[in-house]
């Protein structure tokens, strides 16, 4: 099946015309999300349906490439383009700000993603799959114990000592975007494959890896001088470089997975919930800035 | 009101859409409501912060990631700013250059 990208509307397998046509359709009302997507996705210019057809398969064409590739590209288009996303703009200089609405929202993020693990645990029975997501869940919110503290715990550490209260960074409610795009990865894990819902989720680490270029990415994740300057407090050098570091290996085998497993019979379920994953994922790193400026004018 | 966007939409000059919206008794294109809420959120903050009863011609430069530089003119008067919204439309940054 092929997913319209934005609503997560499923047409037959290759059937780019239906797809270009509800798109068509979707323009002709003005709906901003579908308007959105044409865009900064396909052109700003109205086409016909004929070659807004021709112009969706080649988005979603391999060239002759896997998966993996494929998905790296588009995220790298995505995020950390020549146009990045806002965040990763944010992230190029230090904020303390941006980093505390970085720990309050990533928590219920890391709540999520555990869930979304588990759900791919449960659905499938290959060993390596299981045991991959298994490790993935102990490194983002359980740890090994005081020496190697989970990411969940380092980001809460990092939200500590920019002056935030460990308390109300676990009892906060999540922003709307945030809690948006909880319910749509909730919403891929339950009612999705598991192989759909590992891409949809590790996907997303990509944001930080650090081997990017060769795909294209013009900014890093963030800047490093971040690591080696005097302003960032110790916790937040920690966060930063556990997540800069751990996650070029883990979305790489991550991605490995998704191509072993991958068919010419679940491709195109798998690219779309890809891309349902990304435009939450950039939902919900807006409410990062958003939560950092609330935080600077005292909301 | 003009703005350098002479094809498409007002804010981004997309031509997909069918949405208009009247901005200072005018009617103006926009690809959706969103582009339209941004462009009469940024024409209000003008006015707020200019004191002009009315704007003859905005330019604008950038994109939702970047944010966007603008010029506006009233008469022989121009004020610079750049902004910044949410994906949604909300005002995230506004500020005068």
């Amino acid at each position: 099946m092929v997913d319209c990208a934005v609503c997560g509307t499923r047409f037959s397998r290759g059937n780019y015309g239906e797809l270009a046509t509800h798109f068509l359709t979707s323009a002709g009302k003005s709906d901003a999300p579908h308007v959105s997507w044409l865009n900064r996705n396909i052109t700003r210019t109205r086409i016909d349906q004929e070659m807004l057809s021709g112009m969706l398969s080649e988005y979603y064409s391999m060239n002759g490439k896997g998966i993996k590739d494929w998905i790296i590209k588009n995220f790298v288009d995505h995020f950390r383009g020549p146009n990045p996303h806002p965040f990763i703009l944010a992230m190029q200089s230090y904020d303390e700000n941006v980093l505390r609405g970085y720990a309050i929202e990533h928590h219920h993020f890391l709540k999520q993603w555990i869930k979304s693990c588990s759900y791919v645990i449960a659905k499938t029975d290959f060993d390596d799959v299981q045991d991959y997501e298994l490790e993935n869940i102990m490194t983002e919110l359980h740890g090994y114990g005081k020496d190697e503290p989970s990411h969940h715990e380092l980001l809460i550490e990092m939200g500590e000592s920019l002056g935030l209260d460990r308390k109300s960074i676990l009892q906060s409610t999540p922003l709307p975007a945030t809690l948006r795009a909880v319910h749509t990865w909730n919403r891929i894990a339950s009612e999705r494959t598991w192989i759909e819902t590992m891409a949809a989720m590790h996907s997303l680490e990509l944001v930080a890896n650090r081997d990017l270029g060769r795909y294209g990415a013009k900014y890093p994740y963030f800047n490093p001088e971040i690591l080696s300057g005097g302003k960032a407090t110790a916790e937040v050098r920690a966060f930063l470089k556990e997540g800069y570091e751990a996650d070029v290996s883990h979305s790489y085998v991550a991605l490995d997975i998704i191509e072993k497993y991958c068919t010419p019979e679940n491709l195109e379920d798998v690219q779309g919930s890809y891309l349902l994953s990304a435009n939450a994922f950039s939902d919900y790193l807006e409410a990062r800035l958003e939560r950092g400026e609330m935080i600077e004018n005292k909301q | 009101m003009k703005t350098n966007n002479e094809e498409g939409c007002g804010l981004c000059n997309a031509t997909w859409g069918e949405y208009h919206r009247d901005i200072q008794g005018e009617d103006m294109f926009f690809c959706c409501n969103i582009c339209a809420d941004i462009f009469q959120n940024m024409v209000d903050e003008v006015k707020k912060r200019t004191g002009w009863n009315v704007i003859d011609r905005v330019e604008l430069h950038g994109n939702y990631s970047s944010g966007r530089e603008c010029t506006a003119y009233s008469g022989n008067n121009q004020f610079k700013y750049y902004f910044r919204t949410y994906g949604d439309g909300r005002m995230m940054k506004f500020e005068e250059r």
